[in-house]
């Protein structure tokens, strides 16, 4: 009986060297962080292309042939320090195989986060120049010319009344229009090797957030300043984080 | 005598590396560009794929090299409605133009069948009517010339089928066109006049009437420095209103299967746009004007045109019966200036682009 004791004595110790040897790593290592948008159109599911969402703010039902937004600068900040993503400009866009949008940030410093914030648009200083940075190319469809920037969000379809189908196109930029959200985070995150954030997108809420915007009457909105800006109201309604999913 | 001792080494050493192409540059607002590892831009591949391109053995009866219907005068197309080849039927398609395929669209012909230039660069090549070779008897016709043996070893260490489409699309990369009149003008060299200015700004805006702002709406389709086609997945494929829905054509849609991309094609590069006539992926239109004056008054509806050609007007739109830009004659003619600026005559006429098969022209 006696000899029984000594093996179990031996792991505890090496247990507590190995735990002594890592421990450092499991506060400073990193973690692997992925981003996940999902997108939805009210309560239904986005389907490219097909004429079957009703108008959310007036008569008529729409499409959607195109949908892409950029999101900037993603910044993780606690009350131990912060991570600021480097060339951070992010193209969403949901065209995949799976319909989904992820941005993978390897190596994110394991830490204490409460907060991860982004912007919906490209910020003034990288939305004035044409230099190439993550997602943003002067010679993309994002971009207007060089003197205007970016379109922050990218709206495209159809809209049909009646017999008539109306094109829509809302082209939504301006530095004024760049929105910074928070999301607070929950406390237990950035422990594992890899850590997962979703995100619902809700496209019907560009045309049914701070402001209502009819369809029928404002089927397009492009380089009008106050158009441009009653849109862009709308833009942080379309984020709300998912509850984090089993690991 | 020492360049011949030079060769007779560099034929016996079976070490020789290929050597890294020298001085190819590119003006930073085209963008990041590729590479792939597969394919290095080496001196000898780049020279290997130029003597490939103009060379008639690849065709089944040796009449016809790629450069049949990719003439470097005509900015690499051939002035026909649709190309020509070996079976003397006209082809389904417009020559496109090859310029810039560094950037733009990674899918390659007017419906996008091909993601690759590697692979691209084959299926003219065993196509019936193009120049219908069979591409392992290319490969022993190749075999019997000792140039092309000793340039093969050096650039891929092995005369194959995937060689000759490496090589010809490392040629194919460094045909790059920047030194147009608008490349002038964007690294400051010169200021364009008063009705390039003017159409340079018409071509850069899609109108908006509410913000008084005119535009010819070319840059929602042809990028502002590439002046072609987006980069991203299909963003670079559009249906421009040539035709009624009962006519449209398979177009993208024949390559991905998806209904909405039918009567969608390949936005072309505008570069050296007033020799690269006609117009269109069937070359319909055989001047600049024609094309200006489709898109300002002859668009065509249908259920897949894009919304942004529906949309655009220059005064308010009343009805969606006659879709028009509404631009005035002298705002087509700036345009047209300036897409005039877009000639590029170094490109035009640069030795490293031409047959190498020739000296001073004529046959060697």
């Amino acid at each position: 009986m006696k000899k029984s004791i000594l093996p179990p004595v031996i792991i505890l110790l090496i247990a507590m060297i190995v735990g002594f040897i890592l421990w450092p790593q499991r506060i400073t290592g990193d973690t692997q962080l992925i981003l996940t948008f999902h997108p939805v159109v009210g309560n239904q599911a986005l389907v490219l292309n097909e004429v079957r969402y009703d108008n959310p703010a007036g008569e008529g039902r729409f499409k959607i042939r195109s949908f892409q937004f950029f999101i900037s600068n993603i910044r993780l900040t606690g009350d131990t320090g912060e991570y600021v993503v480097p060339e951070s400009y992010h193209l969403v866009r949901f065209d995949s195989a799976n319909g989904q949008y992820v941005i993978t940030l390897n190596k994110v410093p394991r830490q204490r986060y409460l907060e991860i914030e982004m912007g919906i648009g490209v910020d003034a200083p990288a939305n004035g120049t044409i230099t190439v940075s993550g997602d943003l190319d002067p010679n993309s469809r994002m971009a207007w010319s060089w003197d205007v920037g970016y379109k922050f969000v990218l709206f495209e379809g159809g809209l049909v009344l009646g017999d008539t189908q109306y094109p829509l196109v809302y082209h939504v930029g301006f530095d004024e229009n760049y929105k910074i959200i928070s999301t607070p985070l929950a406390a237990d995150l950035f422990k594992e090797n890899i850590t997962r954030l979703d995100f619902q997108v809700d496209i019907l809420r560009l045309f049914d957030g701070a402001n209502r915007v009819d369809m029928s009457q404002l089927s397009n909105v492009k380089f009008d300043r106050k158009d441009a800006k009653q849109f862009a109201d709308n833009f942080p309604f379309i984020l709300t984080s998912l509850p984090p999913r089993a690991p | 005598m020492i360049a011949a001792l030079g060769a007779i080494i560099g034929i016996f050493d079976p070490a020789r590396k290929p050597t890294p192409l020298e001085g190819f540059t590119a003006p930073f607002v085209f963008g990041r560009f590729q590479i792939p590892a597969s394919n290095p831009l080496t001196a000898e591949a780049v020279e290997l794929g130029r003597r490939l391109f103009y060379d008639p053995r690849l065709s089944a009866d040796n009449t016809v090299s790629c450069a049949s219907c990719h003439k470097q005068h005509l900015a690499f197309t051939d002035g026909l409605e649709t190309g020509v080849g070996i079976s003397g039927k006209p082809l389904a398609f417009n020559s496109m133009s090859l310029a810039n395929l560094l950037w733009g669209p990674r899918l390659l012909f007017w419906d996008g069948r091909s993601t690759s230039l590697e692979e691209q660069a084959l299926m003219p090549v065993q196509h019936a009517d193009e120049m219908a070779q069979d591409l392992d008897l290319l490969v022993l016709e190749l075999q019997a010339d000792s140039h092309y043996r000793e340039l093969f070893d050096i650039a891929y260490s092995e005369l194959s089928a995937s060689a000759i489409g490496r090589a010809l699309a490392a040629f194919e990369r460094t045909l790059v066109s920047a030194n147009s009149r608008y490349d002038q003008f964007l690294r400051g060299d010169i200021t364009l006049n008063d009705k390039e200015e003017w159409g340079r700004k018409l071509f850069m805006a899609h109108p908006d009437v509410k913000a008084s702002l005119r535009g010819g709406n070319c840059i929602d389709c042809h990028s502002q420095f590439l002046t072609g086609g987006f980069k991203m997945r299909y963003d670079g494929f559009s249906n421009n209103g040539l035709d009624e829905e009962q006519d449209l054509s398979p177009g993208l849609g024949q390559t991905t299967g998806n209904p909405a991309h039918r009567g969608l094609f390949k936005v072309p590069t505008l570069r050296n746009i007033t020799v690269t006539a006609p117009y269109m992926h069937d070359g319909r239109f055989s001047t600049l004007e024609d094309v200006l004056d489709h898109y300002n008054e002859g668009i065509k509806w249908s259920s897949t045109l894009s919304p942004l050609i529906a949309e655009a007007d220059n005064v308010n739109k009343k009805a969606l019966s006659r879709i028009s830009l509404n631009l005035s004659e002298n705002e087509k003619k700036a345009i047209i200036a300036f897409l005039h600026t877009l000639t590029d005559d170094e490109f035009l006429s640069a030795e490293k682009f031409s047959d190498p098969f020739l000296k001073n022209g004529k046959p060697q």
